[in-house]
């Protein structure tokens, strides 16, 4: 699993790991990142951290403002659904997969890597 | 028999669905699209952001050219002028004949002709495809005096788009509040006002006929009452195009008659999309469904029947609606038999769902509040029973009551 952070884009750290209640998600706007593109941080009903892209890959719509369930993110504006973990589409209209971003959870903080992918579980 | 060659007649979102879900379910054989109007685009754009220029025709594709030569996806740019059943396949305007294994209809529909003396010119407008979108665009500018008749989904986009290029715009419909059975009465009422609130000249009326006068029009409603105008939009539903089954000997009625599985009364050929209309094991002919997401989900079940396998599960019927700035939602039936609960904002109704004797919600309506509409639909294809005053309470999310 690759455990470098991409070029210039130096880990974040969001805050502490009850920043975001079960089932729910933040958008990280690309000014507090340092990555080019907004970014959205879900939290499972099980309390796991992922990111992806916030912007849908099917047209202009905010993932973060999505519904949350399964660890299954489905898109506000034409119901695509994104799995969280790898960022695999799972249904029309959105053809392309979303891009993920690696969330670590250490000693109690939120670290988001932009531009690493997430391992993929 | 394996099939080993699929057809499909007709590129809208329908068509296309049933490309797209048979290879990711697996299928090799040759697959082509057959459509006239080349790489399959999406049509809720035409009377929103591409009637206003915020998206170009690439924009709107459905997939680039690229995924299809990748996804080895045939798409052919021709007319289909008849059907043949015995070599299955088709015949194209050019005379060419194509056969395949496999034949699914998509061919959508056509704009309902205003049935009035005059509904049927040349220069009367209608808003189906990206030429007519084309078309409209090319006539509105500003001072344009735009009269649309039909004040339903696509009539109340294109007003609210005609109004930001600068037309003049006249709405026209014979309801006095329509969307009443798509939103319920109190959403629809609201919906409604926002049109004479934005400046649009909204009409209460019933055309008796539409004449050319010179450069423009003049449409007569029953009262006596006139209305001069540059341009007439009719938008008031859509003919579902099944001569090409007609012909083809397919049962039709009001749509090419399908099972649960999109198969015609010919078992080597699906209809899907607006097109279809559904007939019940039990011989119940059901309403043709003609939203987006019912074109996507008969897509993806004639996908999966065609290759055998067990179809996907479909929820409650899900629709939108964009105009004036404000995204309306629709999930279920508001029309079935229930009791309304309302939710209201600041003295406001911003939703509205339909609850059954027990307790069970058949439909949901909101105008801005897509994510109250996403828990709807779970609230209802779950059964969930949710207390009233929970629904009506704005404090309450809804997405809580869903679990």
């Amino acid at each position: 699993m690759d455990t470098e952070t991409g070029p210039g884009t130096p880990v974040v750290d969001l805050g502490d790991e009850e920043l975001l209640e079960p089932g729910s998600a933040v958008l990280v706007p690309a000014e507090t990142s340092g990555y080019p593109e907004d970014i959205a941080l879900f939290r499972t009903d099980s309390g796991r951290y992922y990111a992806l892209d916030d912007e849908c890959p099917h047209e202009v719509a905010s993932l973060s403002e999505g519904w949350l369930e399964d660890g299954e993110i489905e898109c506000p504006l034409h119901s695509s659904r994104f799995r969280l973990c790898d960022g695999k589409v799972l249904c029309l209209p959105a053809l392309r997969d979303a891009r993920t971003h690696r969330v670590d959870l250490l000693a109690g903080r939120v670290l988001l890597h932009p531009g690493t992918a997430a391992g993929g579980n | 028999m394996s099939i080993e060659s699929i057809l499909i007649v007709g590129g809208g979102l329908a068509g296309f669905t049933v490309a797209q879900n048979l290879r990711t379910r697996g299928f090799t054989g040759t697959i082509d699209i057959i459509d006239p109007a080349g790489i399959p685009y999406d049509r809720p754009p035409l009377s929103k952001a591409y009637l206003l220029g915020d998206k170009d025709a690439a924009g709107i594709e459905l997939a680039p050219a690229s995924w299809f030569s990748e996804h080895r996806i045939g798409l052919l740019r021709a007319t289909v002028h008849a059907l043949a059943t015995e070599p299955l396949g088709v015949e194209l305007e050019d005379g060419r004949k194509l056969h395949a294994d496999t034949l699914v209809l998509a061919t959508g529909g056509s704009a309902r002709p205003l049935p009035v003396a005059g509904g049927d010119l040349d220069s009367v407008l209608v808003l189906r495809s990206r030429a007519d979108a084309d078309t409209l665009r090319g006539k509105l500018a500003p001072g344009i005096r735009l009269a649309i008749v039909g004040a339903g989904l696509i009539g109340a986009e294109v007003a609210s788009s005609a109004l930001a290029l600068g037309a003049t715009v006249t709405l026209i419909d014979p309801v006095e509040t329509p969307l009443v059975p798509a939103v319920g009465p109190e959403l629809a009422h609201r919906l409604h006002a926002m049109h004479s609130d934005a400046g649009i000249t909204v009409v209460h009326g019933t055309p008796a006929g539409i004449k050319r006068t010179g450069a423009g029009h003049r449409i007569e409603l029953a009262d006596g009452r006139v209305i001069e105008c540059d341009e007439v939009l009719v938008g008031i539903g859509i003919i579902p195009n099944t001569a090409l089954a007609r012909a083809a000997g397919l049962a039709t009625d009001n749509g090419v008659l399908v099972d649960e599985r999109q198969r015609t009364s010919n078992p080597r050929i699906y209809a899907v999309g607006d097109m279809a209309r559904t007939r019940s094991a039990d011989g119940t002919l059901l309403r043709r469904g003609e939203h987006w997401e019912h074109a996507m989900n008969t897509g993806a079940t004639a996908a999966a029947a065609i290759l055998g396998q067990e179809p996907p599960v479909h929820g409650a019927s899900w629709f939108w609606s964009d105009r004036h700035g404000t995204h309306v939602e629709g999930v279920g039936d508001m029309n079935a038999e229930g009791t309304t609960i309302l939710r209201l904002k600041e003295g406001e109704p911003v939703a509205a769902f339909n609850v059954a004797a027990d307790g069970r919600m058949l439909g949901a309506a909101a105008i801005d509040g897509g994510l109250m509409i996403r828990a709807a639909r779970r609230i209802i294809d779950r059964g969930i029973v949710v207390p009233p005053e929970a629904l009506a309470d704005p404090e309450v999310p809804l997405k809580k009551l869903a679990r």
